[in-house]
């Protein structure tokens, strides 16, 4: 023993873990959040059990990669209207390219799928840093680019895809069932995989960096127009895995699925996630339970009784709520540095 | 500062798991009356006047029953992914039968299979799905296609150039009415398509597409798949002469064929208070009754004065059908009912 008292030690002990919650009280508070509603649900309805909570899970992994795309290229100071389209894109191609191949060409088909959506979305990144017009004029376009190509990949509903690939994301062949844990699997190596990237490597801290300052981004010696680029670039491929969750839910594609509305619905998961709309800040694993609970306010409004119509008003007013309340959050935190 | 900081959190925390504690203790499950049944409802096109109508009947018969003790809906703009999550949904709240409108014809049937082995049965309205356990209660659309493109390839003596214009692509209804309109064209050599489109049943969407068929190009007849009194409109919007057309049953189309001069035209009957038929069949089937797995009401055209008059209801919605007590299936025995569009507990 030193001459370090027993209680400095305690301090010196907890003031990282009082920092970690600091930083991390957000994404804790949303997860909590989460199995609230679960917790909620489960007593508002007769069962509650696999059946349940695979639907929840499975139907769920589409609008969470989504927001996760969202969130990269938020994060790194863009924002991207396009992801819609780009689900839709993905879900059609998946389905007209895979119906009546075996499961290990539908895997072919689907990173093939995954890569060309990440070509073509650094395109799309690629065009805003170049052109200087702002993200959201220019995704707008991508947006009814890539649904329009969606009608012409498949004009009318259909296509299909393998048992494999259907069990890959919904834990069953037929896309319902009591498995949850492949969409889980799916979801937790996916967002792990970003989540790493995002925090511990250089190139995916310099998304922070040159998503909260770009000019002190550039001193430092980064290339925010390619860090840009790379997000946009990262943040298709997950609109186009979200894509691919759909397609494997229903079990064919459906090109007037409206994009547009998917892309509000993962603006408003990030915002509930935590990621400031300004860029530089928030988490991807926070966005996850903020997607979930996105999609799991239908089922609970209507086990409450509230006509779904009404989810959208409350889910606006969500917004708003976040919004505010993380208006409030700094302004106090900044009054108080 | 920082113990400021630290006790909201640990508060927050404890708040939260008490909340979590108490929501899990008063769990308590009343699963209802042995006698009474809760039905569920799956829609994915919301602000359409036909699917409105549609589930007012479902929650009239269900009142009218008097053994239903609530109607759950599932009811939001979707595509077919949304409706399997949406009758997944419902199956977790516990209803005994679940009425649907099919977004697809064949991609809910493993969802379908899924509510019937967990002994609920699932009836489809309006549309056909190819679930071997689902019960089917419909319009006959193919007629429906077939009878109205006969109507109108006749009144143009079997000649000219006619617009198509269509419902929601990829619909199983529309799909099958597209089946009698092919069927129907198939005969006349003499009828030749110019204008083929999708209105998606949105009125607007129907009204901006006439617009544009009568201001770019001649057409000697109209076929709407139902979305017709807003096409009338935009023949005096255009200012050009009134070509034969067929449209529904819709009260707003009825009154233009009876009022308007110089227009020709045919409802094609198409009651969305079949969705009243859904709910009786739900209810026969979970009553024990003996219920066969297909209902199909027969359409019929519309085009005396005396038919016309004999279905039109003043006052009412637009875009609303003026057919709703639909008999011998239905117990309710008023319009008003579907009107008032009132379900048990409301």
């Amino acid at each position: 023993m030193t001459s370090t008292s027993p209680d400095a030690l305690v301090a010196g002990t907890q003031a990282p873990w009082r920092r970690w919650l600091r930083r991390h009280g957000w994404t804790l508070g949303v997860w909590l959040l989460l199995f609230l509603l679960i917790a909620y649900y489960a007593t508002l309805i007769p069962r509650f059990g696999a059946f349940q909570v695979a639907s929840i899970v499975n139907n769920a992994t589409p609008l969470v990669f989504l927001a996760v795309a969202q969130a990269v290229i938020v994060i790194a100071g863009g924002i991207d209207l396009g992801v819609g389209g780009m689900l839709v894109l993905s879900s059609v191609t998946a389905a007209r390219l895979m119906e009546g191949q075996p499961f290990g060409v539908t895997i072919v088909l689907a990173v093939l799928i995954l890569l060309a959506a990440a070509v073509i979305n650094s395109g799309v990144g690629w065009i805003i840093t170049r052109s200087n017009v702002p993200d959201i004029v220019i995704t707008l376009g991508s947006l009814y680019v890539f649904q329009g190509l969606a009608l012409a990949v498949l004009p009318n509903p259909g296509g299909g895809t393998s048992e494999g690939f259907r069990w890959l994301f919904t834990g069953s062949d037929t896309g319902i069932g009591t498995n949850p844990w492949p969409a889980a699997v799916m979801m937790t190596v996916a967002v792990a995989a970003v989540a790493w990237w995002m925090g511990k490597t250089r190139s995916g801290l310099s998304l922070y960096a040159a998503g909260s300052d770009r000019t002190a981004a550039f001193l430092s010696g980064i290339n925010a127009d390619r860090v840009k680029i790379m997000a946009y670039a990262v943040g298709g491929a997950f609109a186009a895995l979200a894509g691919l969750a759909n397609t494997a839910i229903a079990g064919r594609g459906n090109a007037t699925t409206v994009g547009g509305n998917l892309t509000l619905n993962s603006v408003a998961a990030i915002v509930l996630g935590g990621v400031a709309l300004t860029g530089g800040i928030g988490s991807a694993i926070a966005v996850v339970p903020a997607g979930i609970i996105l999609f799991f306010l239908n089922p609970i409004l209507t086990a409450m009784g509230v006509d779904p119509s009404s989810a959208q008003v409350i889910q606006g007013v969500l917004i708003v709520f976040v919004m505010a309340a993380t208006g409030i959050i700094e302004w106090r935190r900044r009054r108080q540095a | 500062m920082s113990k400021k900081t630290k006790f909201p959190a640990w508060r927050l925390l404890t708040v939260l798991a008490v909340f979590a504690l108490i929501a899990a203790a008063c769990g308590g499950d009343d699963e209802g009356g042995d006698d009474t049944f809760t039905l569920g409802v799956s829609n994915t096109l919301v602000g359409n006047a036909w699917r409105e109508q549609m589930i007012c009947a479902i929650k009239a018969e269900a009142l009218a029953r008097g053994n239903v003790d609530e109607v759950v809906l599932q009811n939001r703009n979707t595509d077919v992914a949304g409706q399997i999550a949406d009758i997944q949904t419902l199956i977790s709240q516990g209803v005994d039968a679940i009425i649907i409108n099919p977004a697809d014809r064949s991609a809910l049937d493993d969802v379908i299979a899924e509510a019937d082995a967990q002994g609920i049965p699932v009836i489809s309205v309006d549309a056909p799905v190819t679930a071997p356990e689902a019960y089917f209660v419909s319009n006959n659309q193919v007629e429906y296609g077939e009878v109205g493109a006969r109507w109108l390839f006749e009144t143009l003596g079997g000649e000219g150039k006619v617009a198509y214009m269509r419902g929601l692509d990829g619909h199983p209804a529309d799909t099958d009415r597209d089946t009698g309109w092919v069927a129907a064209l198939a005969e006349y050599p003499g009828i030749e398509v110019v204008y083929e489109n999708w209105t998606g049943w949105d009125p607007s969407v129907g009204a901006q597409q006439a617009l544009e068929i009568l201001t770019t190009m001649e057409v000697d007849g109209i076929w709407t798949s139902g979305i017709d009194y807003t096409v009338v409109e935009q023949f005096a919007v255009a200012g050009v002469d009134y070509v034969p057309i067929v449209g529904a049953d819709n009260n707003a189309f009825i009154e233009q064929l009876m009022n308007t001069s110089g227009l020709v035209g045919a409802g094609v009957s198409n009651p969305p208070s079949i969705g009243g038929v859904g709910a009786a069949i739900a209810l026969d089937i979970l009553e024990g009754k003996d219920v066969s797995q297909e209902t199909l009401l027969t359409p019929v055209v519309l085009d005396s004065m005396d038919e016309l008059e004999g279905v039109y209801i003043p006052d009412l919605t637009a875009g609303w059908s003026s057919y709703m007590v639909i008999e011998p299936y239905v117990t309710y025995s008023d319009a008003q009912a579907v009107i008032d569009c009132k379900g048990p507990g409301e």
